[in-house]
């Protein structure tokens, strides 16, 4: 008995590149989501103790003397809301080919994105905390890291997107969804580690 | 019928101003054709097949007298975990990701990849990482290695392995997705479709991975307060490395079984839809990244506690073996319903996803408390069965799909041979282990047990094992080279039935 293996089905177009870049934002989302539980099984197993007074508790995470900028933390999460309207402005106008207004807002989160590197870059500076000093401080640095490499990777995301509309490439609206994707997958990426670290701390 | 792109034929560098050979280097290291892409894959995971068989046959030696060592002890421990990490990393995630790549564009009739410079990038950090991973255990830099250079090295490799191999993940199942030519995913072949399941299962749960390895590295490097040194490696990333994780990544394997079963009966899957719900089940391994830890049966005082312990255990090493069990069942009546005839491709694979499941099986029974098999070597005996499981299933699949993605089939009876050689080769590199490790001889040292008796014989047969595994890996290569040249073996499975 002979029968066809596979046969074409009804033509249906499914962007390449919207689907990988789903799938890089779900492993960007499983990345931190991993870095943010061992995060929070430290900060679960950090040993307490009794205060001075005799009837606090005291957990030995975060020190006394270290301090966390809220407003520039609080900064980030709104530019990231800039910086994802400004992403689906680009959409908005790649659909009526409205090349001047797609670069406009491309370019837009593109400074947008460096901006929110500035801000982190800022909110290091402020703490100035050293880095070897305990478990805190080291997982502190290692999880923001890994956030300011995922923002200049959506901050590169854009400047392609950007050279892409540039070069006239202006009817493939994947893209330019895709990039969109990609900056809401960063955003609620980063609006788990603000309430984890920044927040809960 | 095979639609796989040659960029051999439309590349225009081969002009007569650039030597030939430079020329072939040249499209060879720019390449982004699947075939290319997808044998560099495999031909690395042989390669690094031989090294893993080479580690375990002088391991073998080594543990043959608990009383005498050969290498001292630091280089011991670096041998044991390089084995690992050759197996799993060098292995069975290429090999699995690098037949996916090779086959599952021509099953969809697809001419390439969806992301193609992707996957190159991946196969290239691949090689990058699995290479500077070998240079580190090489300059005592694996996980608990006195090197603290070499270590840093090693926790870099590992991460720019993990990196490739998820790059590779997220292009194959973008392919599936996007270039099925609008059928439904239940209708395309079992082999695409466990494909997609592994390669899913790859880009959520190696992430997690990663996160761990930037933690390790910048604490490694500096206060190693939090995370304990380079001791502690194995405690944070030992999950990745063991079952039921490998189902993940050995995940392909059920397909290629599936697709060999239907090509060589020339019939269609019977039940077709449970044969996709048992590669599915697969997919509750990704689970295995969220817990991290061996869910381990014991009997609690009350019946609730009991259950409190049953539940997590069925989770994560009972309801695994589904996966495998469903398929070899259904393949069975597959060759059952059409022609009943045996093929070198079919057998091969057969025998490779029995024994992942073996392995999967062994995994459950050391997670047993009452069996008292945990630190034994009974674990390292399930990770070779899994591993050189899917080593057999890969020769299956290159059978299985050699006509159609290069043009040229190989001979059935010479596979058939080396099947059951390499069969022979893995129940040898294993099962002596299963038996060792009731007999309580500890996993990953050679001394410190009672080598009389059957211990030392079982350390015997499985180097014995492992250096057959090595030359199978080796005459499956040089039979596959033969193929190439000469006259052609007749394709029998250059058909259009598939699973």
């Amino acid at each position: 008995m002979s029968v066809p293996a596979l046969t074409a089905g009804p033509a249906r177009r499914t962007s390449t590149v919207f689907v990988a870049t789903g799938f890089v934002s779900a492993a960007a989302a499983a990345l931190m989501g991993g870095m943010l539980a061992i995060w929070l099984d430290f900060r679960a197993k950090a040993p307490t103790r009794i205060a001075g007074d005799g009837a606090t508790i005291i957990k030995d995470w975060l020190k006394k003397d270290i301090t966390i900028p809220e407003v520039a933390a609080n900064t980030m999460m709104f530019t990231f809301v800039i910086a994802c309207v400004m992403a689906q402005w680009a959409v908005y106008s790649g659909r009526r080919n409205d090349k001047s207004h797609t670069t406009l807002a491309l370019a837009v989160t593109l400074f947008t994105g460096l901006a929110l590197l500035n801000v982190q870059a800022a909110l290091w500076m402020q703490m100035d905390i050293v880095l070897r000093d305990d478990a805190y401080q080291t997982m502190f640095y290692t999880v923001t890291g890994t956030m300011f490499a995922l923002i200049a990777s959506a901050v590169v995301y854009s400047l392609v997107a950007m050279f892409w509309v540039l070069a006239g490439r202006t009817s493939d609206h994947d893209v330019l969804a895709a990039h969109a994707l990609y900056w809401y997958a960063t955003y609620g990426i980063f609006a788990a580690l603000w309430f984890v670290v920044y927040v809960q701390k | 019928m095979t639609t796989a792109v040659d960029s051999r034929a439309t590349s225009s560098v081969g002009s007569s101003a650039v030597p030939a050979p430079l020329s072939a280097i040249g499209r060879w290291l720019t390449t982004a054709d699947h075939v290319r892409v997808g044998a560099s894959l495999v031909v690395s995971a042989f390669v690094w097949a031989l090294v893993a068989g080479a580690l375990g046959a002088v391991l073998g030696v080594e543990r043959l007298d608990a009383g005498s060592a050969l290498v001292d002890a630091d280089a011991l421990a670096q041998l044991f975990s390089l084995h690992r990490f050759a197996l799993v990393f060098g292995v069975l995630a290429p090999l699995m990701l690098g037949v996916s790549v090779l086959t599952v564009p021509a099953q969809l009739h697809a001419a390439n990849l969806s992301v193609p410079r992707l996957a190159a990038f991946g196969w290239w950090a691949w090689l990058a990482g699995s290479i500077i991973a070998l240079v580190s255990y090489i300059g005592n830099g694996g996980p608990g290695g006195g090197d603290g250079r070499y270590v840093e090295t090693y926790l870099l490799g590992l991460a720019i392995v993990i990196l490739g191999l998820v790059a590779v993940a997220v292009s194959l199942a973008t392919t599936v997705l996007t270039r099925r030519n609008g059928n439904r995913l239940a209708d395309i072949p079992v082999g695409a479709f466990a494909a997609l399941v592994s390669a899913v299962g790859v880009t959520l749960t190696f992430p997690v991975a990663l996160g761990t390895v930037a933690y390790l590295w910048v604490d490694f490097v500096n206060a190693r307060v939090a995370f304990g040194g380079g001791d502690m490696f194995d405690s944070w990333l030992g999950w990745l490395m063991r079952e039921p994780q490998t189902l993940l990544l050995a995940a392909p394997a059920l397909g290629i079984l599936a697709d060999a079963a239907a090509r060589t009966a020339k019939s269609r899957q019977p039940l077709r839809g449970v044969v996709l719900v048992g590669v599915g089940i697969s997919a509750v391994v990704v689970f295995s990244s969220v817990t991290q830890q061996a869910h381990v049966f014991a009997t609690g005082k009350t019946p609730f506690e009991t259950l409190q312990s049953f539940v997590p255990f069925a989770l994560f090493n009972v309801l695994p073996l589904l996966a495998p069990c469903f398929v070899v069942l259904l393949s069975l009546l597959a060759l059952k319903s059409g022609t009943s005839a045996l093929s070198g491709a079919f057998v091969a694979s057969f025998l490779g996803v029995g024994m992942v499941f073996t392995g999967l099986v062994g995994s459950a029974a050391m997670h047993l408390e009452a069996l008292d098999l945990i630190g034994t070597v009974f674990g390292e005996a399930t990770l070779v069965y899994v591993v050189y499981g899917t080593v057999l299933a890969a020769v299956g699949a290159i059978t299985l799909h050699a006509g159609a993605v290069t043009g040229r089939a190989l001979p059935d009876t010479p596979v058939l041979l080396l099947a059951l050689s390499g069969f022979a080769a893995t129940v040898l590199a294993s099962l002596p282990h299963f038996v060792a490790g009731f007999l309580d001889q500890p996993a990953a040292v050679a001394a410190g047990y009672d080598d009389s008796g059957f211990v030392g014989i079982a350390n015997v047969l499985v180097g014995v094992g492992h250096a057959l595994m090595a030359l199978v890996v080796l005459a499956f290569a040089g039979l596959f080279f033969k193929s190439r040249r000469g006259e052609a073996a007749t394709d029998r499975y250059a058909t259009e039935v598939s699973a």
